[in-house]
């Protein structure tokens, strides 16, 4: 969580303080950008301009709030502006167009997926380095607790405390993604 | 182990956990997006200097009157090849080969706008958002529309594809807040031009949601939900 006062230098755009936003909440913003384009070049300029957009922004925000969902709905936007900038692009005509090609949309298809992965990213980066490392490993390379510890080093005990603690966490973390009833 | 317990060890893999039925498909949920590449995806190293760049680029433009008399000169920009003190794009801007067929789905895609708003006269403000089906009725789909008045949220539904619900079964919408909470917002036997009222903030309750009921004496919701959307405001 970043310091009141690294926001206000944020917003006043000292360099300092723009890496230390950027590097809080660089992983979330982009993981917004690519769940919603699903595509791995525009991201990147969507992760740039959702930066500068919530710098022109930042004397609107309250600084005692969490800034990772008030930068995840610049994300999205910002995304979605880029879908349709790149959807209007000309290129092919008409009857050149295979029947099964994809249409003109207006929203990017996983844009509604990028709510989940927001909250899902959020509160992975919220566990120390050494644990969300093991998630990782554990939920992308699929690998075992004693793989887990062949990889990083520690011991497999270790590992598995470590494990289940991220989970533990990411559970009261996440519990909200459930679908209750309503 | 507790009920706590097995819900950890299942998000952590473990098939044999003792979870229910729903408690299993949403942290199958979790699961399937922590296995997802996207969620652990992060921009490329340059990328930082660009940012950096581009916002002391800006700040610069605006004067000092508007920035930290204290603040350092910005540093020149590295990221892509960039010659000192020239912001460039990420991405050249190439040509795409992006279909322009409007299908049928896109077609329906393309009304739903998320989060627009549509009049900008402050308390006024109207915000569409589209409302999607889940398993119960595939087919179903819907907008709604939201605005601010003096007497609470006035929201204006739409849907098509549900079928009429009558002789003690009915629609009921409600807010849902990111913590569970539920607020019901109104009752109704068809989708088409109906009118709901909220007492409680969609900044609060951001997501709107409607379920099949039934006049049984439960207050409560039954669960099954039929169309699902989510409430950005301007």
């Amino acid at each position: 969580m970043l310091t009141a006062d690294e926001l206000v230098r944020f917003r006043r755009g000292d360099p300092d303080a723009v890496r230390a936003v950027y590097r809080a909440y660089a992983g979330l913003v982009f993981a917004v950008a690519l769940g919603a384009l699903g595509r791995r070049d525009l991201p990147e300029e969507s992760t740039q301009q959702t930066f500068v957009k919530a710098w022109r922004a930042a004397a609107s925000f309250d600084t005692t709030r969490d800034l990772g969902p008030w930068l995840a709905t610049i994300a999205r936007r910002t995304a979605i502006d880029l879908h349709r900038r790149e959807a209007r692009r000309p290129t092919t005509s008409l009857d050149e167009v295979p029947a099964a090609a994809p249409g003109m949309v207006e929203l990017p298809v996983g844009v509604e997926r990028s709510y989940e992965i927001a909250e899902v990213r959020a509160a992975v980066d919220t566990l120390p380095p050494d644990e969300r490392e093991i998630m990782r490993l554990q939920h992308l390379e699929g690998l075992t607790h004693a793989e887990v510890a062949e990889r990083l080093g520690p011991p497999v005990g270790t590992v598995k405390s470590r494990s289940f603690r991220a989970h533990h966490r990411l559970a009261s973390l996440l519990g909200h993604l459930r679908e209750d009833a309503g | 182990m507790t009920e706590d317990d097995d819900r950890v060890a299942y998000l952590a893999g473990d098939d044999t956990a003792g979870v229910d039925d729903a408690t299993r498909t949403d942290l199958d949920a979790v699961r399937a997006l922590l296995a997802d590449e996207t969620t652990w995806a992060t921009p490329s190293a340059g990328l930082e200097d660009a940012v950096v760049a581009a916002i002391a680029a800006e700040a610069a433009a605006r004067g000092p009157s508007e920035t930290s008399a204290d603040a350092r000169p910005a540093p020149a920009p590295t990221a892509l090849g960039a010659p000192d003190g020239q912001v460039v794009p990420l991405a050249p801007r190439r040509r795409r080969g992006l279909g322009l067929v409007l299908s049928a789905a896109a077609a329906v895609i393309a009304l739903a706008v998320v989060g627009v708003a549509l009049l900008g006269r402050g308390d006024d403000a109207l915000t569409e958002v589209a409302l999607e089906p889940t398993e119960l009725l595939p087919d179903a789909t819907g907008t709604a529309r939201v605005q601010r008045t003096a007497s609470g949220w006035r929201i204006e539904l739409d849907a098509t594809g549900l079928p009429r619900l009558d002789g003690g079964r009915f629609y009921q919408a409600w807010l849902r807040s990111p913590d569970g909470g539920l607020v019901p917002i109104g009752t109704f036997n068809e989708g088409a031009d109906v009118v709901l009222w909220a007492g409680v903030s969609p900044e609060d309750y951001p997501v709107l949601t409607v379920t099949e009921e039934a006049d049984d004496g439960d207050q409560g919701s039954s669960g099954r939900r039929v169309l699902v959307g989510r409430i950005e405001l301007p």
